[in-house]
């Protein structure tokens, strides 16, 4: 190339950048195999490849003197249906992986346990809890418990003590839907997500006492007035999943939707689990202090409580200088922006019986033209871990092709974000495709699905198209606010 | 062929009703549909296209409400149940208070295939009409329709179908399933 060319090439580049940037956005730059994450304030530690399945929930826990990460998957694809696991060299369905994260730099994968055969939702093990049995009322002091769904058709409960060599307790099956669960460890209560075969919707609650695992007893059947078995009319909005405060604070918080017709219902423990049980409309309505609606335009996807939340813009004032606050997290499910944006939402429930939406979060679609980047754009979940590190001062949220986003919370009137997380695609990261003119347009990009944190500060993310597990952690000033050296 | 298809599962819905139904209903034809704007307030899915056959066509005043729900469905199962049509038809739209009639069926339009169930309706001003709700998936997507009318579900139904199968709507249907 001469000078005269290299100068000419040069300045039609500079040209370029600057017409993009004086027409307001970040170029939309697809991302490619080998470029780096993308990155402020958070750094990658660690990551591992989770066999390339697709993941949904993961959960830490702190297991003697070793971190296990438990992560939740999807069913395969169609490319893929049954990845082959390198332990064992044979063909899984999806289920659930099992990586010891005790050097977050070094993760080591332990197991899979596979799941329900199937693909995408319609397979796997998505969602995963886990209590210790000397936390359990009745457990086997010397167990851990893993409780998972299986696929759609069941609860089950293993005994992942040794978590490279997990036992399965016992199987609650014969449903529909299974998916986004609650389990106390203190009591053992759990308020499953499950589709009984009666009811009119896809997903309602059976709460059950796991308090003994290996002997699950059910409480009661829950949902709203009208998904019962034997209602007629309207079918309200079915559930996503509920978040207990426990048994002190005595409330659930149930979020129904995903990314339409949502809301908040808060839920008198005592009642739901102490009251009338057969499911009439009244004994539906009873243990309800209060609904929220959200706009048609969101759902909700997790409903994340934080209580007495101390406010430092109102210290001042004679009333109210501490707030009951619900994070709401929507879920996108669409790719390419295709439905309305799906954010985050914070309700002051402070006065129960009149929540109300204070503020709201979403990352901005020009600071990396997400929407054109491929896959789903917007929120899916956040952290759910109460760990005094981060509980009430950071979230963290899964916003799928945007990565991971940190949150100051400390005001939720006015969250801040101060720090994300983007990526790199691999060979592994699987395409997302839309329908133009009749035929199939892919693009390959990050799908952050969901996040978790553990008690050490560290920020544990998976995807959704495959790409696996990143484990981060807080840089720069950022580590201030949760308290961190 | 698809059209084959519709005009046959039409013609096997009719002549299921047999005779009952034709004394209310005279056989409709596509071109009494007048298209009329969206009577509904926005909801969490886009508007869709609703059409009103007069009763000198329709033998009665019949409405119909299409739209596509995309990104709605159990993308491996479709429509799975009739449970599921009661969730999603769109019958809320006119009335909260709806009880079916009878076990739903399956259906196919469009090439999509799902399952149609009728219903009563019971309206805000006391009246009770009679409803047809459709719901019918393509992978992820949902497409529902409703019809109502004074008149017998039946003759709802029939002439919903033969609007559904005709020429002026099956088209639409497809290219709204993608989003356009």
């Amino acid at each position: 190339m001469t000078g005269h060319v290299k100068l000419a090439s040069y300045l039609s580049a500079f040209l370029l950048s600057a017409f993009l940037v004086a027409c307001g956005g970040a170029f939309a730059e697809p991302q490619v195999i080998g470029a780096p994450p993308e990155a402020s304030n958070m750094r990658l530690v660690g990551a591992n490849d989770l066999q390339a399945r697709s993941a949904y929930q993961p959960t830490i826990h702190h297991q003697g003197d070793r971190w296990i990460a438990y992560i939740g998957h999807h069913g395969g694809t169609n490319d893929v249906p049954n990845p082959v696991n390198p332990q064992t060299g044979k063909a899984e369905p999806n289920g659930t992986s099992i990586v010891d994260v005790t050097d977050p730099a070094a993760p080591k994968y332990l197991r899979h346990i596979p799941g329900q055969e199937g693909k995408y939702e319609g397979g796997g093990a998505q969602m995963v809890r886990v209590c210790d049995g000397k936390a359990l009322p009745k457990g086997d002091r010397n167990a851990v418990y893993m409780l998972r769904t299986f696929g759609s058709e069941a609860h089950e409960i293993w005994n992942v003590a040794d978590p490279a060599n997990p036992t399965l307790v016992t199987r609650i099956a014969g449903l529909k839907d299974t998916h986004k669960s609650w389990w106390e460890c203190d009591t053992g209560i759990a308020f499953l997500v499950s589709g009984a075969p009666d009811w009119r919707t896809r997903r309602m609650t059976q709460v059950y006492d796991l308090s003994d695992p290996a002997n699950p007893k059910k409480i009661r059947d829950f949902g709203l007035p009208g998904q019962e078995p034997g209602s007629t009319g309207a079918v309200p909005t079915e559930l996503h999943g509920p978040i207990s405060a426990g048994a002190e604070a005595n409330r659930v918080y149930f979020g129904y939707g995903t990314n339409k017709g949502g809301f908040l219902q808060i839920v008198d423990r005592d009642k739901l689990l102490n009251g009338p049980k057969e499911p009439t409309p009244e004994n539906l309505r009873l243990p309800e202090i209060s609904r929220m609606a959200m706009s048609a335009f969101n759902g909700a996807h997790t409903t994340f409580p934080m209580k007495q939340m101390p406010i430092a813009e109102f210290a001042h004032d004679k009333d109210g200088k501490s707030r009951d606050i619900v994070m709401i997290v929507d879920e996108a499910i669409a790719n390419e922006c295709n439905e309305p944006r799906q954010m985050v939402w914070f309700a002051d429930v402070t006065v129960e019986n009149r929540p109300m939406m204070i503020s709201s979060y979403t990352v901005k679609e020009t600071s990396g033209s997400f929407c054109e980047r491929g896959g789903r754009f917007g929120a899916h979940s956040s952290n759910e871990s109460m760990a005094p590190v981060f509980y009430k001062k950071m979230a963290f949220i899964a916003f799928f092709n945007a990565g991971v986003r940190a949150l100051d919370i400390r005001d939720p009137y006015h969250p801040l974000e101060v720090g994300y997380f983007i990526p790199s695609i691999t060979p592994a990261t699987d395409k997302r495709c839309v329908t133009i003119d009749g035929q199939p347009r892919c693009k390959v990009a990050i799908q952050t699905n969901n996040v978790e944190t553990d008690d050490r500060g560290y920020i544990y993310i998976v995807d959704r198209a495959n790409t696996g597990l990143h484990i981060l952690e807080l840089t720069g000033p950022v580590r201030a606010v949760a308290g961190l050296p | 062929m698809r059209k084959a298809l519709l005009a046959g599962f039409a013609l096997s819905v009719c002549a299921g009703f047999g005779l009952t139904a034709a004394h209310q209903y005279a056989r409709s034809d596509v071109a009494g549909w007048r298209e009329i704007a969206w009577p509904f307030p926005r909801d969490g899915w886009p508007a869709g296209r609703a059409f009103r056959c007069g009763a000198s066509l329709c033998g009665d005043d019949v409405e119909l409400y299409v739209r596509p729900k995309i990104g709605f469905c159990n993308c491996d199962t479709g429509v799975a149940d009739d449970d599921e049509v009661d969730r999603v038809a769109d019958l809320d739209l006119m009335s909260e208070r709806f009880a079916p009639h009878e076990l739903g069926k399956a259906v196919q339009i469009a090439d999509m295939p799902g399952r149609l169930r009728s219903y009563d309706l019971l309206m805000s001003d006391g009246s009770k009409h009679s409803a047809i709700g459709i719901a019918v998936a393509r992978r992820c997507d949902l497409l529902v329709v409703v019809a109502q009318g004074k008149g017998a579900a039946s003759g709802v139904q029939r002439v919903a179908l033969d609007f559904l199968g005709s020429e002026k709507l099956a088209p639409w249907m497809t290219v709204a399933m993608e989003g356009h």
